[in-house]
């Protein structure tokens, strides 16, 4: 099953099987510029054009100077980009953090959503509630709120500590603890599982019950039918998710920010590449070095993201050939 | 009125597209509509003038400080005072932000180790010149004063004057057998430490560890005659005195004197969150101003003490500037904006308001009046001065650039000694060679 592809299997985004057939045949129609549509587009196009693209150019141009935020800045070529790499330890730091973080936490959370959403699949009574109280969390998604709240668990003396300490386990504080404050940030960001969650339910319930009957009626267990029916025919599912996920991962903030005491948290812990770039730019003046900060991890996520549309090809299926199969 | 001159031109720029279509100027008119609304407000009778002053603390703080400003409005009905506060990190971030975006408020609260960060980058107003003259410094110690003054140019007035100081438990103190109030030597504050620790089946310790404190850093290198920054602005000390002063911290951590790494880990600026406040500790080496919101997040009846001293007896505190009021360069409203900041700092009624919430008050003959009367803290902090002020020496020359990072730096390496992920003799290697990258 898993051998069976598309026969020219296109790097693209993934799309709602059937749908990319009929995008594409009026687009040779609509080449007529239409004035209304810019009217239409105008308010969006100045706010991309003064709120983003703006503000871009001219980081980018900060980038290879030493701006400080109070005098006018002076050029120094690609000076913030070798000092990155040759003369700054906590930026190796930041970097070796943020790493563990998105390479832990982005299959942890996907595991976890996507098993949580197969139970969900099965339920057949009060399933609308279940999706909505394991969403809930992803709602608070990066808020200072949640992050304040994990942060009195996780300290000296709160529950986490109480509970542990109950089963015979004394551990330090979480949060201000090196070996642990990091995971206590994994564990809230894999908590918050509830986008990629209702994505799986909703890539789930896509796939035809015919494939499971058959295949059960041959005599395949759950688990097989799990690995040679739900994992390829969910693969452009699983392969949005980890797109997205990933991307959410290493431009994380506020969690670290809040939990690890808006500095980095204890012996620099937490220092997520993005915590490090706010306080090179907003506490410490560099404001030239941290747009050249941004630009690398701006490049380093096209690089990544791109790798995984590379990759793409090897393992994620695309089920044209069951909505399409009647018409060839 | 600079508000309103901004406002007309926002709307004459806005007008052009209107001529492009009806969908462009529905779109266009509510932003024109918020631009008119934000303007409206700044614009007042002809001859009035709005300044806007920001200042850092919690809510206390915040209350006292509006009902001063409202008692200079009401003495000078011709300027108008908008006010805004933020926590103390917050408040960096926000004023950076705002300074680079050319609209820095006209009267600002700073702190001295970003007064050189600020003053160096021709961000702050030099009071010996224009409007600034008219603040009168002539009722402030002079030695105080000075403490403004950066590079020959006086960048900001001392708004209040307080000391590094311990604040302590008394009662643990004294079942320990020690009164820190009438001084003790290092070694006399360890065996204390000590005892209190055991006194609570160690579950909480006599001291918070002091490792991570810049200024008690400072003030055991002054009671050895040394400084933490030469005039020049680099480091006035040597990798083996930081060696030695973690050492005597160390000390402290080993015999379960002083909080353990986690507790000390958790320690941030405010009193509220600090192991002390959260009655992990019994003492803590703070400024002595700070003593009633401890009192308050403890909730035991704490007091304050000077610090432990070396054998020769030198305390090593000094008269402290505990903030500074100064003018932004880039104020259109120096006169009114130097006005509040001479309110702020010599009328009597100011003094009575706020009190002892960020120090002594900066006018000498305003704080003998207010000495005399005082009562509760306010007396406890008068006191304790008024003891002290014999032994007080001069305050150190402006900290150079970078000072705030490396109060973090500090903090950064001393937790990896204390988790044990790092020799001193290490982290003392990368506190020196990021110092010194850092001052360069």
């Amino acid at each position: 099953m898993t051998t069976v592809r598309t026969p020219d299997p296109p790097a693209a985004p993934p799309r709602p099987a059937g749908s990319a057939r009929r995008r594409d045949r009026p687009a040779g129609r609509r080449r007529k510029t239409q004035p209304e549509a810019f009217a239409f587009l105008t308010p969006w196009l100045l706010g991309a054009v003064a709120l983003t693209v703006g503000p871009m150019v001219v980081s980018l141009y900060l980038s290879f100077t030493d701006y400080d935020m109070f005098t006018s800045p002076q050029w120094i070529g690609f000076g913030n980009f070798t000092h990155m790499f040759t003369d700054d330890d906590r930026y190796l730091q930041s970097v070796k953090v943020t790493l563990i973080y998105v390479l832990i936490s982005v299959p942890l959370k996907l595991t976890v959503s996507l098993l949580v959403a197969m139970l969900l699949n099965t339920r057949r009574g009060g399933g609308g509630f279940y999706r909505a109280a394991f969403y809930a969390p992803s709602l608070l998604g990066a808020s200072v709120a949640a992050a304040l709240v994990w942060r009195a668990l996780f300290m000296g003396g709160g529950p986490v500590n109480e509970i542990l300490a109950s089963v015979g386990w004394h551990t330090p504080s979480w949060v201000d603890d090196p070996q642990f404050s990091l995971a206590s940030i994994i564990l809230l960001t894999v908590w918050q599982f509830g986008a990629p969650m209702v994505i799986f339910l909703a890539g789930l319930k896509q796939i035809p019950a015919e494939l499971h009957e058959a295949a059960a009626i041959d005599g395949a267990g759950a688990f097989r039918r799990f690995r040679h029916i739900t994992l390829p025919m969910l693969s452009p599912v699983i392969f949005f998710n980890l797109v997205m996920e990933a991307i959410h991962a290493f431009q994380s903030f506020t969690p670290a920010f809040v939990i690890g005491g808006g500095r980095g948290g204890p012996a620099d812990a937490d220092l997520f590449y993005t915590l490090y770039l706010f306080e090179v730019g907003f506490q410490d003046f560099r404001m030239g070095y941290a747009s050249a900060m941004a630009w690398v991890l701006l490049a380093v996520i096209a690089i990544v993201t791109a790798i995984v549309f590379r990759t793409a090809k090897l393992w994620v299926f695309y089920d044209d050939a069951n909505d399409t199969g009647g018409r060839k | 009125m600079r508000r309103t001159s901004e406002g007309r031109s926002r709307g004459r720029a806005a007008g052009k597209p209107v001529r492009r279509g009806v969908v462009a100027l529905a779109a266009v008119v509510p932003l024109l509509l918020t631009g008119v609304a934000a303007c409206g407000s700044g614009s007042g009778d002809s001859g009035d003038v709005t300044i806007n002053f920001v200042w850092w603390g919690n809510d206390g703080r915040a209350n006292l400080t509006k009902k001063a400003v409202e008692l200079f409005q009401q003495k000078n009905p011709k300027i108008k005072v908008q006010t805004s506060f933020s926590a103390y990190q917050a408040y960096w971030e926000k004023l950076a932000t705002q300074t680079a975006g050319g609209k820095p408020p006209d009267v600002l609260n700073v702190d001295s180790r970003y007064l050189a960060e600020y003053g160096g980058r021709n961000v702050l107003a030099d009071l010996n010149q224009g409007a600034g003259k008219t603040i009168s410094l002539a009722d402030i110690n002079p030695e105080l004063a000075a403490t403004g003054v950066y590079q020959g140019k006086r960048y900001a007035i001392p708004w209040a004057q307080n000391t590094p100081a311990m604040i302590y438990d008394p009662a643990a103190f004294t079942a320990a057998g020690a009164d820190p109030a009438k001084g003790m030597t290092w070694d006399q504050f360890a065996e204390a430490t000590q005892k209190v620790s055991a006194a609570s089946g160690f579950s909480a310790r006599g001291a918070t560890d002091f490792g991570i404190f810049d200024t008690t850093l400072e003030i055991w290198l002054r009671q050895q005659g040394k400084q933490f920054y030469t005039p020049e602005g680099k480091l006035g000390f040597t990798a083996d005195d930081l060696r030695r002063y973690w050492q005597l911290a160390g000390k402290f951590r080993d015999a379960k004197g002083a909080s353990p790494a986690d507790v000390t880990a958790s320690y941030n600026t405010s009193p509220e969150q600090s192991p002390l406040g959260k009655k992990l500790t019994s003492s803590e080496f703070a400024y002595d101003n700070l003593l009633p919101a401890y009192k308050k997040a403890n909730g035991k009846d704490l007091n304050v003490a000077p610090y432990p001293t070396a054998a020769n007896g030198d305390t090593g505190q000094y008269r402290r500037p505990a903030m500074f009021l100064s003018v932004s360069a880039r104020s259109q409203q120096q006169e009114a904006a130097a006005k509040l900041v001479d309110f702020l700092i010599n009328d009597p009624e100011v003094g009575k308001i706020v009190g002892t919430d960020r120090g002594l008050a900066p006018n000498l003959k305003v704080r003998a009046q207010l000495a005399s009367a005082a009562t509760g803290n306010d007396k406890t902090l008068y006191d304790f001065e008024a003891a002290l002020e014999p032994k007080l020496g001069a305050a150190p020359p402006v900290l150079p650039k970078g000072a705030g990072a490396i109060q973090k730096l500090l903090q950064r390496t001393y937790e990896e000694v204390a988790f044990g992920r790092m020799s001193i003799d290490d982290a003392v290697n990368r506190f020196m060679s990021e110092a010194q990258k850092g001052l360069s």
